[in-house]
């Protein structure tokens, strides 16, 4: 076999492979779906160039573009990194959550069409059409570059600088942060409720993706020497996307193997099938379109989870605990309530004349009501009473037209969800929002708010640096966990549990922040009697301990065993207060639900 | 002055070509809420239809009864087959934009495996050359910008007094409700697919004439300017993209009078990316 | 005095549904009907599976055990546009009328199954039941309020003279004594003109007192059920529908 041919082959594979991983890291771990990925391979291919190109009256002057300040080895691939990341920033506003999943996609592949057009016909910016040619190569002037053995070490270079990114981009998802990234996948809206600031993780990942996919294109432009828009077209993203789904979005060495098989493996493939005069010239490119085609629709019907799928991140527990006099240091006890509300201010939660309106109705009518801390209250109500809308107000998802909200003494009516979460006042949901590819661990431990590793600089740090805090976390899981009885599910995809357990992954996951005070939406819906009670029993032994909980229900039967006081609501105001037994003898009570 | 009128005449035709594609593609979004991205492929596919039946020595507007018949059926198949099968299961939007684009490349580039790259053209007379006020256009012109006008004029009918069009406009609005209703909610869907699917090979035919020589990758940037024209009018709603083509169109080829002409369907761009960031329901859809 | 209906009324017998959305079952082994000429209540607390009841009996939800039969037919996870066919017409609780159709076209939709000559003598009855839509037939439905978009939610029902009725909730989101008016003077009136209806309400009060039969449900179970009189008689009646008092491992009557 010739030896440039392997050489050309290793290099195209390790190019091929670091833009996947870019694209894996985005798209299979991140969940963000850039259509316009190959804008930044192009990007670090162009900055590469004209960084390395002579300036543009050299060579004859037949090209003319921007830039061009001939400068040496590594900076062109050093600039190709940068320039690609740094164009990926302008990329975010299309990715926000606002504008429909499919909108954005298109929004995303038309800019790369638009952008490669541009690049085609302002001729003075990248020479348009033609592109670059005669790009110097790394070190030119001291070593030949036709020399199999720069060519060799070439090849091993761009290996190897695929291999530290394969590297790099496992280190991130490995960590917490990665965690947390794959949680914004499977449910972007409850990652949002637990504190996860969905813009910068998605940014952080844009940038990221770019950065690793302008290397790869500074590496080839680099060795092919030439880089025009036809090398870039849209078309080229929709490749890179289908290796990534073939081999397995979500798992990097899925990513490398769709990108030896796909770009690489379609390329080499032509080699081997004879040509013949009386076929069409074009029809063996036609084909190997219409086959990756075909391929995308296969795999995503068959097998989207791609040739390997992502694997489970199981997470040993040890089997016993450690004796305590191995300890050195004494621990303090793990509690599942924040010691400030534990021990703080009797009235946890305050509010004063909320107001709010939907569609001209008045959704929630001056309500005004405390919390004492300690308690298990119930809030119930006909439906359209107000409860939800209330509940999210307290929470912080929904803005009060008017009225204060305080907890622990501390005005937070203005206070975004996601800060109230980290003070400690925690909700769940009333709707399945588990992590579904996530384990019951990752789900727990993703609700964690402090953990060194839950950023890209403590992921990039490595795991000497998070795993104190890991640890301590899951230590806090395995309690919660032991709590409800759940221990031996610690390992299973959350999304395989029965509904029951679902709701007790909620319930767990809201624990693991540590909160001072439960903001519960119907956690009982749905779940058989006997489970509603065993999280009844629990949720009474935490308020024992300290925890102040708030719980909309309808299924009275627990608010009658376990609630007191319990708020009644109806047409937006609270009606009355007290036990169950108080409520049913009260005339107006009765009157609003029978009248509904 | 004269290069400005003839621009308005270029871009009466292009705004003409693209309303066929645009009412098409908006009316496939609206009832089965699916981006069809393979789109711009089947009106390539129903372009070299009619140029097989036209190098058989046929007219061009024999072809084009022919391209109408491969793309309805074609279009059919893609939806029933492929599409539906998918929402079935659940599948995501963005999961649904990667599959048609997969069926984009089968279709376009199996069209290229056929007939290869090159460009071709049809052979047709284009007419003499009618001049009204300035503008001056050729009587195959003035017969795309007809056509179009008495496309748009059934399409209005179709959905306006026509019990399927109603039909239509129901399974679009509620397909449960219109269920409810005693509608056969999938035959409806099947009848619409198979008559966008007939705009949409119309729309490629007359698209291929008013290009002069195309090849199976002509329709791509076109794509876009449907895209520009549905989302301007705002995604399902008809009688927005009809306002969108004449829009998009005027504004693409009149620009060509004041900037390089290589740049003239950046606009399209712009006004496309511009509606998707700022209002995604478009001009004639609800405010969100 | 409204307009004699002249419905060719049909029983609904739904027994032992066993239903939900894959996953736990949100309803258990329910056993209701509706008899010709009668009104026939569901009331009980949000969560109970009263809306998903009247879905399975449509086909919008899977039945997973149990029949459901229109008159002799078995209807049981027939799809919706077939139990339409059988006679059954369903107002859903939201969702109820093709907001960008004006009220005309909605009213035709309602009567898609009608042979083209009989379209326009449905709209005059309609209209005669309903007058305050004469005004609007050229109105797109989503511009209506809330009050008239029900009206045109049940004249588009009963463009097709369905033996059952089956109504989600009619009132919710409706001001007190419209929703009385439409209880009182609609509901009442369908089953006066020899229609079974079966409607599924929060305002047990109002609707109590129309009805001939009622279901009280709970957790996804029928808890008791009777005429209202005899429901009324009860000691548990109050606690059964004020929640989960029906506990059938409890004798009735216990507090």
């Amino acid at each position: 076999m010739n030896t440039f041919y392997v050489i050309n082959l290793l290099i195209y594979a390790g190019v091929d492979a670091m833009a996947c991983l870019g694209l894996s890291q985005q798209f299979g771990i991140a969940g963000v779906t850039n259509f316009g990925f190959i804008i930044f391979q192009a990007a670090g291919g162009y900055a590469a160039a004209i960084l390395a190109l002579p300036p543009k009256s050299a060579n004859g002057g037949f090209q003319s573009y921007i830039g061009g300040w001939n400068l040496p080895f590594p900076v062109p691939w050093i600039g190709a990194a940068i320039v690609g990341g740094v164009i990926a920033l302008p990329f975010t506003f299309l990715v926000g959550r606002r504008l429909r999943g499919d909108f954005a996609a298109v929004g995303l592949l038309v800019t790369a069409v638009l952008l490669n057009l541009l690049a085609t016909n302002y001729v003075p910016l990248l020479n348009g059409d033609a592109g670059l040619s005669l790009i110097p190569q790394p070190l030119q002037s001291r070593y030949s570059p036709q020399s199999a053995a720069y060519q060799w070490t070439f090849a091993l270079v761009a290996v190897v600088l695929c291999a530290l990114v394969y590297l790099f981009v496992r280190r991130i998802t490995e960590s917490p942060y990665g965690r947390t990234l794959r949680a914004m996948r499977d449910n972007d809206v409850v990652a949002d409720s637990l504190g996860k600031n969905l813009l910068s993780l998605r940014t952080g990942m844009l940038v990221l993706g770019g950065a690793i996919a302008g290397l790869s294109g500074g590496i080839l432009v680099s060795y092919v020497t030439t880089w025009s828009p036809a090398a870039w077209g849209y078309a080229e993203t929709v490749v890179l996307f289908a290796a990534v789904i073939i081999g397995g979005a979500g798992n990097h060495l899925g990513a490398v193997l769709g990108a030896i098989l796909v770009p690489v493996g379609f390329e080499e493939v032509t080699r081997f099938i004879p040509t013949s005069n009386s076929l069409p010239p074009n029809l063996i490119p036609s084909l190997e379109w219409v086959a990756i085609g075909l391929l995308i629709v296969v795999f995503l019907w068959a097998r989207p989870q791609g040739i390997l799928p992502e694997r489970k991140r199981v997470i040993t527990l040890p089997q016993a605990a450690p004796a305590p006099a191995a300890v050195a240091a004494p621990q303090a006890p793990l509690t599942l309530v924040r010691p400030a509300a534990a021990a703080g201010p009797e009235i946890v939660l305050e509010t004063a004349g909320l107001t709010r309106d939907f569609g001209g109705v008045r959704a929630v009518d001056g309500v005004s009501l405390s919390v004492r801390r300690g308690t298990l209250t119930g809030l119930i109500g006909p439906n359209g009473a107000g409860k939800s809308t209330l509940l999210a107000m307290l929470a912080g998802t929904l803005r009060p037209a008017s009225g204060t909200i305080a907890y622990l003494g501390q005005d937070i009516t203005g206070t975004p969800a996601f800060r109230r979460a980290r003070l400690g006042l925690v909700r769940t949901f009333q709707l399945a929002s588990e992590f579904k590819r996530l384990t019951v661990m990752e789900n727990l431990l993703s609700a964690v708010p402090a953990n060194r590793g839950d950023s890209l600089r403590g992921a990039v740090a490595g795991r000497r640096y998070w795993a104190g805090d890991e640890a301590a976390a899951i230590a806090r899981a395995r309690l919660v966990l032991r709590r409800f009885g759940l221990e031996d599910f610690a390992n299973h995809y959350a999304g395989d549990l029965s509904g029951g357990q679902r709701r007790l992954v909620e319930i767990m996951r809201a624990l693991m922040a540590e909160p001072g005070m439960l903001l519960l939406d119907e956690p009982m819906a749905g779940v058989h009697p006997n489970l509603a009670r065993r999280i009844g029993h629990e949720l009474t032994a935490l308020c024992r301990e300290g925890m102040t909980i708030l719980m909309v229900e309808h299924e009275l039967a627990i608010m009658d065993e376990f609630c007191d006081p319990v708020v009644v609501m109806a047409d937006g105001a609270v009606l009355a207060q007290g036990t169950m037994a108080q409520l049913r003898g009260r005339r107006e009570v009765v009157e609003a639900y029978l009248a509904g | 002055m004269a290069l400005f009128l003839a621009s308005v005449g270029f871009g009466l035709v292009t705004a003409s070509v693209l309303a066929i594609a645009a009412v098409g593609f908006t009316l496939q979004f609206g009832v089965t809420d699916v981006l069809n991205l393979a789109y711009g492929a089947i009106m390539i596919a129903g372009a070299y239809v009619a140029y097989v039946v036209n190098q058989a020595g046929l007219s061009v507007w024999i072809g084009l009864v022919a391209a109408l018949a491969v793309c309805s059926a074609g279009s059919v198949l893609l939806n029933s087959g492929v599409y539906a099968p998918f929402q079935r299961r659940g599948t995501s939007p963005i999961t649904m934009v990667i599959v048609s684009l997969g069926m984009t490349l089968i279709i376009e580039f199996g069209v290229e495996a056929v007939a290869g790259g090159t460009s071709v053209s049809y052979t047709m007379a284009q007419g003499r050359t009618v001049q009204a006020g300035g503008l001056a256009l050729t009587a195959v012109q003035l017969a795309v910008i007809a056509l179009s006008l008495v496309v748009m004029a059934g399409v209005h009918a179709l959905l306006r007094y026509t019990k399927l069009g109603k039909a239509m406009r129901a399974t679009a609005a509620n397909r449960t409700l219109a269920r409810n209703c005693g509608i056969r909610t999938g035959r409806i869907i099947t009848v619409t697919w198979a008559l966008t699917g007939a705009l949409c090979g119309l729309a490629g035919v007359v698209f291929a004439i008013d290009s002069g020589s195309f090849n199976p990758t002509s329709t791509d940037i076109f794509l876009v300017l449907i895209l520009a024209a549905v989302f301007l009018g705002g995604p399902g709603q008809a009688y927005g993209a009809m306002l969108g083509a004449v829009i998009i169109g005027l504004a693409t080829e009149v620009s060509a009078a004041f900037i390089p002409a290589d740049y003239k369907y950046v606009i399209a761009f712009v006004v496309l990316l511009a509606m998707l960031g700022l209002r995604p329901t478009g001009l004639l859809g609800a405010a969100q | 005095m409204p307009a004699e209906l002249g419905l060719r009324g049909l029983p609904l017998r739904a027994q032992g549904i066993t239903a939900g959305y894959g996953g736990d079952p949100v309803i258990r082994a329910i056993t209701v009907s509706a008899v010709p000429g009668q009104v026939a209540c569901l009331v009980g607390p949000n969560g109970s599976g009263k809306s998903t009841l009247l879905k399975s009996l449509v086909g919008i939800v899977p039945v997973t055990a149990g029949t459901v039969l229109v008159g002799e037919r078995d209807v049981t996870n027939r799809p919706p546009e077939d139990v339409a066919r059988a006679g059954v017409g369903y107002v859903p609780q939201v969702d109820d009328v093709f907001g960008p159709l004006t009220v005309r076209e909605n009213l035709e939709m309602g009567g898609y199954l009608l042979r083209k000559g009989q379209v326009a003598g449905h709209i005059d009855r309609v209209l005669a039941v309903f007058p305050r839509l004469g005004a609007m037939l050229g109105r797109p439905a989503g511009k209506l309020s809330g009050g008239e978009r029900k009206m045109l939610a049940m004249g588009r029902v009963l463009m097709l003279d369905p033996g059952v009725f089956l109504l989600d909730e009619p009132t919710a989101n409706l001001a007190p004594r419209v929703a009385a008016e439409l209880l009182e003077e609609h509901v009442r009136q369908l089953a006066a003109g020899g229609a079974a209806v079966l409607i599924v309400e929060q305002r047990a009060r109002a609707v109590l007192a129309i009805a001939d039969q009622t279901y009280v449900l709970g957790g996804g179970e029928v808890r008791m059920q009777g005429t209202p009189a005899e429901l009324g008689a009860r000691p548990d009646f109050i606690e059964s529908f004020l929640g989960g008092r029906g506990d059938h491992a409890r004798p009735p009557g216990s507090s």
